[in-house]
């Protein structure tokens, strides 16, 4: 057993922290956060250079053929500086699909680009109930035919060139790549307090041919599935880094901030508060570990990814709430980053099924009939 | 990362199975309760049964009799013992103790002591506490003062688990007083029945016994029954302390797993008007949440372990997996009360208990886990300050001194 990221992959992680640092500074992901476009091209092309997009790709189609572990060290950092973009809507979730369910001809014509970010592609799953359980898809489409309806929470569809859409077919769910300038789809921005870009997409009328499949008709559901699992673990990372970075900047806070005549941490009542965060981040960081590496190796994983995303998805906000406790008055205010992170955290802890969603996973994973 | 258990562990964890097969627990005499925390009772026998399997040793250099198997079969046996439910109570104190005595003991206590051990028949009562020391042991009163080749020990020792039926105290006693605070400490091992040595149990509120007072009245031990150099007591102690909070609280997620395994099947076969209780869609999370808990705890506690066995620095990780052990304890503890509702207050052996009444027993041993080893508020304060860096509160004689 060893709990220690590889020598590349510490590498793969410390280059990202740099980078961010850098790069992203709270300052700009604020600015980014307020802007309709959010993470600039520049910076995108940049994460490109460094091969990011491309860490789920096969080496044959222009990636680095990295594993869901690496993905998971990387998006960590993501969180850690709250980056936003379109990484995990297109180099996770939709970079996993394609490399699922695409035909050799599909994976051939699109790999590349995804993974050197010249195409962004994302995943348009969720409806009017809120689930992203595929079983609760009800879009439906017949192929060749027309689509109509609409899909919402659809993440990063403003710089999609592609829509990967999962309908309803007969008894089964269907996956097609629709291009997101195909005459009837228009994309309508939904306002979220985390700044992260989400749209509802509608279709009107919008023409589907046989060549618009992903995979065959029928199977959507078992492509999906790991497409959301690697999207489960990766939002659960973006948390872990979340809740990590607040809890180095309320650590700061304490040693610094002088109230009585000595720093704040010197209180048992802000101590035992910051216990708390770190126990809450090191259980979030082990079980989400513990969990992309059964994924990564190939393992059954499922119950640890919903018992990963169910304790993060209660830990990491718990964590931001209490850190604006510590922080006081000073991270209520928008110059303050502490609500960026929070913000965050509450967005991926809703995100491909909250807490309640997972715990049932869990609950039968336990035998509970 | 590598998170699976390697072949030889898994083929080691067979054999324990195995050996608990061909040794039905039923069939071990027990003569100290079972105070929760995942070590099950004390049994003698089966403390003897697991010496004669050399499991006892099996981390010890090859000149004191041991294997030189590695910290993590040591996991491993724990983990089948607790899981099936056995009694090794004082299995991880006699572990430490070893441990101890392997790396700055004399050579009398290495010939003594370490034998009776790897059989099963030397185990060991903490001497630590005090009426007036708890939390803050540098408070403690007992003296132990030289005198020609013996110490001569005196004073009132407390809270000291199965003390009565163990076969040494570890008594820890002030042997200077013009050293620092810190410095002036030493570590005796004082075998039971050393004349002045007067034990007594005291009842818990299970109504059985577990821990005991000593009071020590002028009993004289041989100076080379010294663990550890004269003043620097205090450092063992502490390091002690550190890996006490590792070995005294390990098994404890593998136990709270039985117990979560006992309350899944309760749940699935006890209906209410008609219906599982398991389809209850509160009861059906508290038990997911438990089940994400334990997971949780695990990782803190193999992550603390790989951080041992790599024999990395330890500020914080040691404690803030107590901490969750205990606080996880008494939350299942609770929601084995509540599912089963009236019947949870039944004790053992009484008419229509349930689960062996063993869910009220759970439930009161587990409000002393945040207590013992360290109180879940020094634990905290531990953590913030060793592992975040946080400044220490002002010590109270500091500010008194002003």
């Amino acid at each position: 057993m060893d709990f220690r990221p590889s020598a590349p992959q510490q590498l793969l992680a410390s280059t990202a922290r740099e980078f961010l640092r850098r790069h992203a500074p709270p300052e700009r992901v604020q600015e980014w956060t307020l802007d309709a476009h959010g993470l600039p091209d520049t910076l995108w092309r940049r994460m490109a250079e460094l091969g990011w997009p491309g860490l789920l790709v096969a080496p044959e189609h222009g990636g680095s053929g990295g594993s869901l572990l690496d993905v998971v060290l990387l998006v960590e950092e993501m969180g850690y500086a709250c980056l936003p973009g379109p990484f995990i809507a297109s180099a996770v979730v939709a970079t996993s699909l394609l490399a699922e369910a695409g035909s050799a001809d599909q994976q051939k014509r699109m790999l590349p680009e995804l993974a050197t970010g010249e195409r962004i592609a994302t995943l348009a799953l969720v409806e009017e109930s809120g689930s992203s359980d595929p079983a609760d898809v009800a879009l439906a489409c017949s192929v060749p035919g027309r689509l109509t309806g609409r899909k919402l929470f659809v993440k990063d569809a403003h710089v999609a060139e592609h829509l990967i859409v999962a309908v309803r077919e007969g008894d089964g769910l269907s996956l097609l790549v629709l291009p997101t300038d195909r005459r009837g789809i228009s994309r309508l921005p939904l306002e979220a307090i985390s700044g992260e870009k989400l749209s509802e997409v509608v279709f009107d009328g919008v023409e589907v041919a046989a060549g618009d499949r992903l995979g065959a008709a029928g199977v959507g559901a078992a492509a999906l599935a790991p497409a959301l699992a690697a999207g489960t673990l990766a939002r659960t990372a973006e948390m872990v880094g979340g809740a990590q970075r607040i809890l180095d900047l309320v650590v700061e806070h304490a040693r610094t901030r002088v109230q009585g005549g000595r720093p704040i941490g010197g209180y048992q009542a802000i101590q035992h508060a910051c216990a708390d965060l770190v126990r809450d981040v090191d259980t979030a960081r082990g079980l989400l570990y513990l969990a992309a590496w059964k994924a990564a190796e190939g393992q059954p994983a499922e119950s640890d990814i919903a018992i990963a995303k169910a304790h993060a998805g209660e830990a990491c906000p718990a964590v931001a709430r209490r850190g604006h406790q510590i922080f006081g008055a000073i991270s209520y205010c928008e110059e303050h980053p502490l609500h960026l992170f929070h913000k965050r955290i509450q967005a991926a802890a809703l995100d491909f099924g909250d807490a309640q969603h997972h715990l049932e996973t869990v609950a039968r994973s336990i035998g509970l009939v | 990362m590598d998170f699976a258990f390697t072949a030889d562990e898994r083929a080691f964890a067979e054999d324990v199975r195995r050996f608990l097969r061909a040794h039905p627990l039923e069939s071990f005499p027990l003569e100290g309760m079972d105070a929760g925390y995942g070590s099950g009772a004390h049994s003698r026998a089966f403390m003897r049964a697991l010496g004669a399997q050399g499991w006892l040793s099996m981390g010890w250099p090859a000149m004191y009799g041991g294997q030189e198997r590695p910290l993590f079969f040591k996991l491993v046996l724990l983990e089948e013992l607790a899981l099936a439910g056995a009694p090794f109570g004082p299995l991880a104190g006699c572990w430490q103790t070893a441990d101890a005595i392997i790396a700055y003991g004399s050579e009398r206590l290495r010939r003594e002591v370490l034998p009776a051990v790897a059989r099963g028949d030397g185990t060991f009562w903490q001497g630590y506490s005090e009426p007036g020391a708890g939390s803050d042991l540098l408070g403690l009163k007992t003296q132990a003062r030289r005198d020609g080749d013996d110490y001569v020990i005196r004073g009132h020792k407390i809270w000291s688990s199965h003390a009565g039926i163990a076969t040494y105290g570890l008594v820890f006693a002030r042997t200077s007083q013009e050293a620092r605070r810190s410095r002036g400490f030493s570590m005796f091992v004082v075998p039971n029945g050393t004349p002045g040595m007067d034990i007594r149990p005291i009842r818990s509120l299970t109504g059985e016994v577990y821990h005991y007072e000593t009071f020590l009245d002028d009993v004289r031990v041989p100076a080379d029954m010294r663990l550890g150099p004269e003043g620097e007591g205090f450092i063992a102690l502490l390091n002690g302390l550190d890996s006490d909070r590792f070995w005294g609280r390990f098994y404890k997620a593998p136990a709270l797993e039985r117990t979560l395994r006992q309350l899944v099947e309760y749940a699935n076969t006890t209906r209410v008007r008609g219906v599982p209780l398991a389809r209850d869609p509160s009861v059906r999370r508290r038990l997911a949440d438990a089940a994400v808990d334990l997971a949780a705890l695990r990782a803190l506690f193999y992550r603390a372990a790989c951080l041992m066995r790599d024999e990395a620095t330890i500020t914080y990780e040691t404690a803030v997996a107590k901490v969750m052990a205990d606080e996880t304890g008494q939350k299942i503890a609770q929601l084995g009360m509540d599912l089963l509702g009236p019947w949870g207050p039944l004790r053992e052996g009484s008419r229509g208990a349930k689960l062996g009444g063993q869910i009220s027993h759970g439930y009161l041993t587990s409000l002393g886990h945040t207590i013992a080893g360290g109180t879940a508020e020094v634990l905290r304060t531990t953590i913030a300050v060793r592992g975040l860096g946080l400044p220490a509160e002002p010590k109270a004689d500091a500010r008194n001194r002003g």
